[in-house]
């Protein structure tokens, strides 16, 4: 009788306790997860005391939704929304993408179910595929003034609002290289692939054996490394968009095409001081993250998205952190070689189809606000932390990642280009690249590879 | 009067759960079929009829062929080594070892964790621990993640399945092995039969209800893997892990070709149809009363 009503305590004690886990710890913060929701950060003060933009009392009381597609910023879109709502009286509730949903399935979702979302947080390829169908032209919009060379143009018409800069490039640890070389490390003095590679093996002798990371990701190699070859035709979208006309219509033979030889000879100088040479393919994100914050390794190629991973390794606001340019050949005066990629990412979509006019007066006020009220460009910035396209808003990113493209964008050592391609480039092309970084196809494979997917493209 | 009251209990007992059933199986399933025959791309507001053109993408696809069959080889080892694996334990599960309920909720326990945690802790198991035994201890076998190579990976994937299902499988076969009529067994024993004669002629007859039922349910699982290949694997490397299942959904999601990938759906649904209901009439035929 005894043993019989201890099992029965034990075995409902074990519910409790695992109910508890449930309810309570279920909530799993992956660490190669570059999006953690969970993460807590530092709250930096923002001052309202000034606050000059002109509020539309007739708005008062409307409510509107936003669909956020970037998770590290869904806390402080929060706070953001509440700050508005407390000056202007509109009501912006904030809805995540949740986890395993694409952005773009999830409006999709939203609109085949007559709900949609008023604004949507997308990718640039996403709003293009939906603008004309169902965004509201924003090309009268005043804030386009701000950010004229970071718009997208769907045939000649504005249906975005670039959210924020986001770049990529190779990024060093300027305390690891400097402790390695016994000298002052000048990122600059760098300006051809030569002079990278003359100061990976200085490396390598001062006992940084790999001094390079290149994550196996098909994101990362498919889209970032990959689209090189476009983005660095002239350094504009325009051009991007021109030289990949010409590869799907046959007119630009790849194996002649310089920028992707170069391309490659880029590609195989990281391959070479891979940390992760043994078996590319099993490399860690995480780790990656952890040997260039520790000075294990001295470069990783990734962008300013990575600065969480960084961060949860160990590195500081204060640390010294930045990008160099993917060197495409020697030429000093070639701007691929001085200048590092950095364009708008994340566009915000307004629903033309469904929303009534005082929402997408409603709306169209929030992305106004956050371009011109003191209120909501510290907090683009401060709580959000994002690189701002708006040149009106003064205020500067303050993690070291962020603060460095931020400043080439000002000094004109960033190229803004982003190549417009099909939602599958980086996942079918990535798997490419993941074959030739693991050497089990060389470039005429990988070549025959991009032609055959552009070929299958309408 | 008795027939009103047919009427009255069909409105009541049945009527709601068949509204249930075809206003989210058999609606969205011929709707399914229906978007086959179009060219909508989840967005727009017009549907044009195309005809088979979207099979005709399905066909040129070739990438969906491998992942069929490599879908086939999946299916194959994964519902061998299941139920061979499940079928012995459970056996030693009933032969009243010490310690046998322990057992049989130790080897369940798998089955609760969800396919997407599951390949997580696999991957770190793969890809960090096992690669740290390699260095440490120098063999050959983990010296690189199993996740990197196309036979390794296809592998780690197997394993971990066959680790997931087993569980659930055990607790069938337990089931029917409980079930089994001791007269019957005894009676055997003392025509003197015994070992392996025993276990051919007289527990497997009497055990095929239980296979039939694992069977088909290791099938359809096996066929429709997907939590697990999303994230153990992802279809790295460079796609070559990539299922059925996953390469519908990329068709459709990532690829954006909703009408292709409709229809690869479609024929996979044929596919996995067909053979489960084969399989199920065959063994079905296979079953004894004691």
């Amino acid at each position: 009788m005894s043993k019989k009503f201890m099992t029965k305590v034990t075995a409902l004690g074990l519910i409790m306790a695992l109910m508890t886990v449930m309810l309570t710890g279920c909530r799993f913060g992956f660490a190669s997860d570059p999006d953690d929701p969970n993460e807590e950060e530092e709250v930096i003060p923002i001052d309202t005391s000034v606050d000059t933009f002109e509020y539309d009392s007739s708005l008062e009381g409307t409510s509107i939704t936003l669909l956020n597609s970037k998770a590290e910023i869904q806390v402080a879109l929060g706070e953001m929304a509440a700050a508005f709502e407390e000056k202007s009286g509109v009501h912006v509730e904030v809805m995540p993408v949740t986890d395993g949903d694409s952005p773009y399935t999830k409006v999709v979702s939203l609109y085949n179910s007559g709900n949609p979302p008023t604004l949507s947080i997308l990718d640039t390829t996403d709003v293009i595929a939906l603008a004309e169908e169902k965004a509201a032209d924003l090309t009268e919009e005043e804030w386009t003034k701000e950010t004229e060379e970071y718009l997208t143009e769907v045939n000649g018409k504005v249906y975005s609002f670039p959210l924020c800069i986001e770049g990529r490039g190779i990024i060093y640890n300027k305390a690891a290289i400097e402790e390695a070389l016994g000298r002052e490390f000048d990122p600059e003095a760098i300006t051809t692939q030569d002079e990278f590679v003359e100061l990976l093996d200085t490396l390598v002798e001062a006992g940084i054996e790999k001094p390079v990371s290149v994550a196996k990701e098909d994101w990362s190699l498919g889209a970032h490394h990959l689209q090189y070859i476009y983005e660095t035709y002239d350094g504009t979208s325009e051009g991007a968009q021109e030289v990949i006309e010409k590869i799907k219509k046959g007119k630009l033979n790849l194996d002649s095409y310089d920028r992707l030889s170069e391309f490659l000879d880029m590609f195989d100088v990281l391959k070479k001081y891979n940390v992760a040479k043994g078996d590319p393919l099993g490399a860690d994100y995480d780790e990656m993250a952890i040997d260039l914050a520790d000075g294990k390794t001295a470069f990783w190629f990734n962008g300013n998205w990575a600065w969480p991973n960084l961060a949860e390794a160990g590195a500081e606001n204060e640390d010294e952190y930045g990008f160099l340019p993917y060197f495409m050949n020697n030429d000093a005066d070639d701007f691929a070689n001085s200048q590092i990629q950095g364009s708008p990412s994340k566009q915000v979509m307004l629903d033309g189809q469904i929303a009534t006019e005082k929402e997408q007066a409603a709306a169209k006020e929030f992305l106004n606000w956050i371009v011109y009220s003191e209120i909501g460009q510290q907090m683009l910035v401060k709580t959000c932390n994002l690189i701002p396209p708006f040149t009106n808003n003064p205020y500067e990113p303050a993690d070291p990642l962020s603060r460095d493209i931020y400043e080439k964008v000002q000094e004109q050592k960033a190229f803004n280009a982003s190549a417009i391609v099909p939602n599958d480039h980086w996942s079918v092309l990535g798997a490419a690249m993941q074959k030739y970084l693991a050497d089990r196809s060389g470039r005429e494979a990988l070549t025959e590879s991009i032609q055959e997917y552009w070929d299958e493209q309408e | 009067m008795k027939s009103k009251n047919n009427v009255k209990d069909f409105g009541m007992f049945a009527l709601p759960g068949l509204f249930c059933f075809l206003a989210v199986v058999i609606v969205p399933f011929v709707y399914g079929v229906y978007l086959t025959l179009t060219d909508w791309n989840g967005v727009s507001n017009v549907k044009n009829f195309i005809g088979f053109k979207n099979f005709a993408g399905v066909v040129k696809d070739t990438q969906f062929w491998t992942s069929l069959l490599l879908t086939f080889k999946y299916v194959i080892v994964v519902v061998l080594l299941v139920n061979v694996f499940a079928f012995a334990i459970a056996y030693l599960l009933t032969r009243g070892i010490k310690g046998q309920n322990f057992f049989r909720a130790g080897f369940f326990t798998p089955n609760l964790i969800g396919g997407i945690v599951l390949g997580y802790i696999w991957q770190f198991v793969f890809s960090r621990v096992f690669v740290s035994i390699g260095e440490s201890t120098g063999w050959k076998l983990f010296e690189v993640s199993w996740l990197s190579d196309p036979t390794n990976a296809f592998i780690a994937l197997v394993v971990v399945s066959v680790w997931q299902l087993s569980g659930y499988m055990i607790l069938i076969y337990v089931a029917g092995f409980m079930g089994l009529s001791e007269d019957v067994l005894e009676a055997a024993s003392i025509d003197g039969a015994s070992g392996f004669v025993k276990l051919k002629n007289i527990i497997m007859p009497l055990m095929m209800s239980s296979v039939t039922i694992c069977l088909f349910l290791t099938l359809s699982r096996a066929f429709m893997v997907y939590d697990v290949n999303l994230s153990l694997t992802a279809g790295a490397p460079y796609g070559t892990t990539e299922m059925a299942a996953m390469h519908v959904y990329e068709k459709a999601f990532t690829s954006r070709q909703f009408g292709v990938g409709q229809s690869e759906a479609l024929i996979l649904f044929i596919i996995v149809a067909c053979i489960s209901g084969l399989q199920v009439y065959f063994t079905k035929k296979q079953e004894v009363e004691a």
